[in-house]
């Protein structure tokens, strides 16, 4: 007969738990009249109708996540990396989750959500976008050509035999070449006051990746601007989700009054189970 | 400028070959070479289905029954746990079930608690076997992890918020018992470590460290365990949402605005107001 194993009796261990959630971000000063409605909201110490008065949603979009308004370099970097980034287009997979989940008649109100957790992924998506701020923040010093060299002769191994090979989080092939795009993005960005010097050193890497082929990614492009404007590497995957969700929904609201007939459903011909 | 190798994504253009299976209409649908209707439909639990389609494999049935009583044990109905709190802020706010429920599925992929250390406890445990069967003591093993933490007793699957001691492990161990399972050589370690944890650091095994051993004596790997469990925790947030649905809208944990800590910069005025302000 088996031994029986002893277990710990269940008690509470009573952590200390906050009384209160806290916040640096936002405050509420209640009506005398009823303390759960709110009179003025605060962000950062600015009043919300002040700001309504008086700032952009650049500006308060920065001040937000930074605590302090953006410099006027500031603010024109990120409005243009906004716009460059408003939307991943109809063939990006997040996208293709919002078009299909409104061709399929899915609520409105999921749409986003559906695409956003899409956009998550680790391959042209948000999980890219930490690691790539994160690479380029500790590598930032050291010469990128020979950086690239050492890369190469370390991780030829890690290449995937087909498909796409992202050498680092941000850089690599794009369907087998270059990303155009978001070099184009990236040549506009080195153009602005603002630009700083992570995108810069980005610029230097991806220039010695295309012999080999690879080059910028737009979420390394994404990364390089957060990190040069002072955002945390954590912050990375959640603004890359919110600055391609306008397009994301677009698409998908675009959809969702079309019949189910409006896109593709692949024929029976053209489906095929061959398993291993 | 040189054309470019797309032959890869060419191939693929407007075609789908599964290796999992598919509905082929008029002639049956097919699952891992399984004639789902007429081999699986009411031949099979759902459970063994899951396992099926996230592995390939078609586990036995008490198998199966053992992954389905895992999922009870992370399936409480309290709106306290963190996924759970999800699914009740839905039915307060009066979001529909399914962005509930899948809202608090999703926030499952942690660090800190649900599928994610799960996968980091088949992780441990089967490493920790190759580092036994290689001839390094059980208190070497625990000495060896709890130095990644700073010599304290994080071990995955061991120790856990809120409590000390985990009632599900006694449960599952009562389930695995009862539909004839013995125990293998990781639950064994499992338990060996257990003790020294105990002994160390008055420290015992939680339902992750069961399971992570029993899943790795079955043969299961940490991805495979990942899959599997994708939505471990969706009926407790189901719960949980359906008893905040049923009350007047906003009634969970209403907040007032002082009951939220401010800890930030005091009033200020717009750069242009100041200069306003000083004329």
């Amino acid at each position: 007969m088996e031994k029986q194993q002893r277990h710990q009796k269940v008690t509470a261990r009573t952590e200390p738990f906050a009384d209160k959630a806290s916040t640096r971000i936002w405050e509420e000063l209640a009506s005398s009249d009823n303390p759960y409605i709110a009179d003025s909201s605060r962000c950062h110490g600015y009043d919300l109708i002040d700001l309504m008065r008086g700032a952009s949603y650049i500006d308060t979009f920065y001040l937000l996540f930074r605590g302090d308004m953006p410099s006027t370099d500031e603010r024109q970097l990120l409005e243009k990396l906004m716009i460059g980034l408003i939307n991943p287009g109809p063939r990006h997979p997040a996208t293709r989750a919002a078009m299909n989940a409104g061709i399929g008649k899915t609520d409105p109100q999921h749409i986003l959500p559906i695409s956003l957790a899409i956009m998550g992924g680790e391959h042209l998506g948000a999980g890219e976008v930490e690691g790539a701020m994160r690479f380029m923040r500790r590598h930032r010093r050291e010469d990128p050509v020979r950086l690239v060299e050492q890369l190469l002769k370390a991780q030829g191994e890690g290449q995937p035999e087909e498909g796409d090979w992202h050498i680092v989080p941000g850089f690599g092939s794009c369907f087998g070449g270059v990303d155009l795009m978001s070099s184009k993005l990236v040549t506009l960005l080195l153009e602005l006051p603002g630009c700083g010097d992570i995108m810069k050193w980005g610029a230097q890497f991806s220039s010695a990746l295309e012999k080999h082929n690879m080059g910028w990614l737009n979420v390394g492009v994404a990364a390089a601007v957060f990190a040069d404007l002072g955002f945390h590497p954590r912050s990375g995957a959640g603004l890359f989700q919110l600055l391609s969700a306008p397009g994301l929904l677009a698409h998908g609201m675009e959809q969702a009054n079309k019949p189910i007939t409006a896109m593709p459903f692949i024929s029976d011909k053209a489906y095929t189970i061959d398993y291993d | 400028m040189t054309k470019q190798d797309t032959t890869l994504w060419d191939r693929q253009r407007n075609k789908i070959i599964s290796k999992k299976g598919g509905w082929l209409i008029g002639d049956g649908v097919y699952c891992h070479g399984y004639e789902m209707m007429d081999e699986l439909v009411g031949k099979v639990t759902y459970m063994q289905v899951v396992v099926l389609n996230a592995t390939g494999r078609l586990p036995e049935r008490r198998l199966a029954e053992c992954i389905e009583a895992a999922h009870i044990c992370l399936s409480w109905p309290d709106s306290r746990i963190w996924c759970n709190h999800i699914g009740a802020l839905g039915g307060t706010m009066r979001a529909s079930s399914v962005a509930s429920t899948v809202a608090g599925v999703l926030a499952t992929d942690s660090r800190s608690y649900g599928i994610k250390p799960l996968k980091a406890g088949l992780s441990f445990i089967q490493a920790a076997m190759l580092a036994f069967n290689n001839g390094v003591s059980v208190t070497d093993i625990v000495t060896n992890e709890c130095a990644k933490h700073g010599g304290k007793p994080f071990i995955m699957g061991y120790g856990r918020p809120i409590a000390k001691g985990d009632e599900r492990v006694p449960a599952m161990e009562r389930v695995a018992k009862n539909l004839g399972f013995q125990v293998g050589a990781h639950l064994k370690l499992a338990y060996e470590i257990e003790s020294v944890l105990d002994e160390r650091f008055n420290e015992g095994m939680n339902i992750n460290g069961y399971m992570s051993a029993f899943l790795s004596d079955q043969g299961f790997s940490p991805d495979e365990v990942y899959l599997i469990c994708s939505t471990l925790v969706a009926s407790g947030v189901t719960a949980c949402y359906v008893d905040m649905r049923n009350r007047p809208a906003g009634t969970f944990l209403p907040l007032r605005c002082d009951d939220v800590l401010y800890q930030g910069k005091p009033h200020r005025l717009l750069p242009e107001q100041e200069d306003e302000v000083r004329g």
